[in-house]
């Protein structure tokens, strides 16, 4: 590898519910913001929870700054689809009456993925926003919804350009297709854990956003990953010798249940590496704490800071 | 005083699990079945769940959209012995919608309906479909009287409360009104029925028609023309619907992991469940990490030292004792972490509501006795 995975200006990042994927994505766009790049963190969430956990004050539609060299909005398909649409029919009055009507509405909901696409379109336009003869966004970081409904967005733009008739849609589905199978811009990041089901769904979606989505993929990062181990000999000592010690009791079965995970997770992390002997894999430690906090957050960033090459060894390929 | 989860799963015929994705809820809904068919009550189990992980552990191929009976052998196999029986089936969205139709709509219709790209997305990518057909499921099987215990996994969205509102949000959506004005036959006949009516909303359809390349007016059109039938009777479907998810023996659990955000959208969603009178009646905390306490009379111990010499008497100084020791606090510190969240999170419960918790098992459940070993976590004394 000539270049690292973090050149590009798009990043997704992508995960199956509940395995750290906002916290990888935040950690991440920190990262990016560190190094220099004008960084835009997008949100799909209605809810914002990004947002407000990066700082920002309150829902923001449009790009707002919050610090750290940091911003952030949120994307929602209906107000890009009303937004675009008025930008083909300048008849603001009219238009609110429109889309305030159940015609309207049944009109979305029957247009399949519309909305999905107004959503991607948004992000592109973003993407190839320009101020003083350069990019606006040195990078834009993607915190995508869980993953099947992910690659139901990214498979938009490509359903658009092969299924809408002629028209601005096709135009502009076109122009992102192109941009999201660009490895030179964009890069589509997995975030998983080191046990079966989330590295079954990782290397699925692997193979869909090669196979049929044809989108580079980044780097994939295994969250919250166990490394310790224990001499079966010191394991068997503490249970021969806990009786009676509920203290030496719990630490080695505490000791066990480390072990165990450590165990599982290299066991995924090995079948990671040998199904996707391709793709750079970054590991993220788990984070032992009373509450996750700013400390633990900074805690990951320099894990992956460690793990990437940086600006200035950009060429020197994979840490 | 609290009832045990236990009497909970006994009193009620219904038991839907509920919480956001990620934290277990297909397992314990099928430990909860396994249960239900040890107590001796004809049990069946609902997934959503599209990976055949329930199956697998149930013992079976593969799960059908009919209920698919658990042998008996299967339990004997290992080591237990049902009093009931248990059977499974999966949802299959598309069948269940594409069966609705088959019902409800004249034969004629039904191909050009199932091919009506309308259709398609109402059943496939609706939000709220899969749930809705979930709930329509539940009540197909409520209705059966095949069973005394039917137990629901709930789809994994991000938020489990778009399970309860699914029957309203497609009924607003098939709303008869509306629905009526669609199929009235001038409509089919395209824009211009709608420009009679507003000039300038017309023409500004039309613009959005020909700017997207959608034409889906038409297509929407023949769709309800082609189920009016069943439309009309929509609303009497939902409302039954909403009558078994707050009849007095359904019984919502909810299933949460100890952590931060999950523990912040559980306790949105027991708002929400109040305030849809879908009260939850039981929670279980699941993947929580043990927290060391002092038997009863003796100091705690906190101090690494201290701990480190404790275990040094038993392994030896020269050994591991340190990073023994060391592994021990940090996961008191985890456990410590969450048990506070969790105490919160019951403070803010109803005072009958049962909360259990299974702890973080460092292995996948896979099968019925893996499935059967929670119960002494949810059930305890009744358990044994």
């Amino acid at each position: 590898m000539t270049r690292g995975l973090l050149d590009g200006r798009l990043h997704f990042v992508v995960g199956k519910g509940g395995v750290g994927k906002s916290t990888i994505a935040s950690a991440l766009a920190h990262l990016l913001a560190r190094r220099g790049r004008r960084t835009l963190v997008v949100e799909m969430d209605p809810t914002a929870r990004l947002s407000m956990l990066l700082g920002a004050a309150q829902v923001s539609y449009t790009p707002v700054e919050v610090g750290d060299g940091l911003h952030v909005m949120v994307v929602d398909g209906r107000a890009a689809l009303e937004e675009y649409l008025g930008l083909i029919i300048p008849v603001k009055r009219l238009l609110s009456s429109v889309f305030s009507s159940t015609v309207y509405q049944y009109f979305v909901a029957a247009a399949p993925g519309l909305k999905e696409l107004m959503t991607v379109g948004k992000i592109w336009y973003e993407a190839d926003r320009r101020t003083a003869g350069r990019p606006l966004w040195d990078a834009i970081v993607v915190d995508a919804p869980a993953t099947g409904h992910s690659l139901q967005y990214l498979r938009m733009p490509q359903a658009a350009r092969d299924t809408f008739g002629a028209g601005l849609v096709q135009r502009e589905a076109n122009k992102i297709v192109s941009l999201l199978g660009d490895p030179r811009s964009t890069a589509v990041h997995l975030v998983t854990l080191g046990e079966e089901m989330p590295v079954a769904e990782t290397l699925e979606t692997h193979a869909q956003l090669v196979d049929a989505l044809r989108m580079p993929v980044g780097y994939v990062v295994v969250n919250r990953v166990h490394r310790r181990t224990f001499s079966p000999d010191s394991l068997a000592r503490l249970r021969a010798g806990s009786r009676a010690q509920p203290l030496v009791t719990c630490v080695a079965e505490r000791a066990t249940e480390e072990a165990g995970w450590t165990a599982i997770n290299a066991a995924q992390l090995a079948r990671l590496r040998e199904v996707l002997s391709d793709t750079p894999l970054l590991e993220v430690p788990f984070v032992f704490a009373e509450e996750f906090g700013r400390r633990e957050l900074e805690h990951i960033i320099e894990e992956l800071a460690a793990q990437m090459p940086g600006p200035a060894t950009a060429t020197r390929g994979r840490a | 005083m609290r009832q045990s989860f236990a009497e909970l799963v006994a009193r009620h015929r219904i038991l839907i699990s509920a919480g956001s994705g990620g934290v277990g809820k297909t397992t314990l809904a099928a430990s909860l079945a396994v249960w239900g068919a040890l107590q001796g009550r004809r049990t069946v189990v609902l997934t959503i769940d599209p990976a055949r992980r329930l199956a697998t552990s149930l013992g079976l191929a593969e799960l059908g959209s009919e209920p698919r009976d658990v042998p008996a052998e299967l339990f004997r196999a290992q080591g237990l012995t049902p009093q009931g029986s248990l059977a499974a089936m999966m949802l299959d969205q598309k069948g269940a919608w594409d069966a609705l139709v088959e019902r409800h709509a004249p034969p004629e219709a039904v191909p050009r309906i199932l091919a009506n790209p309308f259709y398609q997305h109402l059943s496939q990518s609706f939000a709220g479909s899969q749930e809705y057909m979930a709930i329509e499921q539940l009540c197909v099987l409520a209705e059966s009287g095949r069973y005394d215990l039917i137990v629901v996994d709930t789809p994994p969205t991000r938020h489990a409360l778009d399970f309860l509102e699914a029957p309203r949000r497609i009924s607003d959506f098939l709303d008869r009104k509306v629905v009526r004005w669609f199929v009235r036959p001038y409509f089919s006949a395209g824009w211009s029925a709608l420009r009679a009516v507003n000039r300038s909303a017309g023409f500004l359809l039309r613009r959005i028609e020909q700017a997207t390349g959608v034409s889906a007016l038409a297509e929407i059109s023949d769709f309800f023309t082609s189920m009016s039938g069943l439309f009309e009777n929509f609303h009497v479907r939902i409302e039954r619907a909403y009558a078994v998810l707050r009849g007095a023996e359904t019984a919502f659990v909810l299933v949460s992991s100890p952590e931060e955000q999950v523990l912040g959208d559980a306790d949105y969603l027991s708002s929400k469940m109040a305030e849809l009178e879908m009260p939850l009646k039981g929670v279980v905390f699941n993947r929580v990490h043990h927290e060391y306490r002092a038997p009863r009379g003796a100091r705690e111990i906190e101090e690494l030292a201290e701990i480190e010499r404790a275990v040094a008497n038993v392994v030896g100084a020269e050994g591991e004792a340190h990073a023994l020791a060391e592994n021990f606090l940090d996961y008191q510190t985890l456990a410590r972490g969450e048990s506070l969240r969790m105490e919160q999170f019951r403070l803010g419960l109803s005072v009958d509501v049962p909360v259990v918790q299974v702890p973080n098992f460092a292995r996948d459940v896979h099968d019925l006795r893996g499935l059967a070993a929670m119960h002494a976590h949810l059930f305890g004394a009744a358990a044994a």
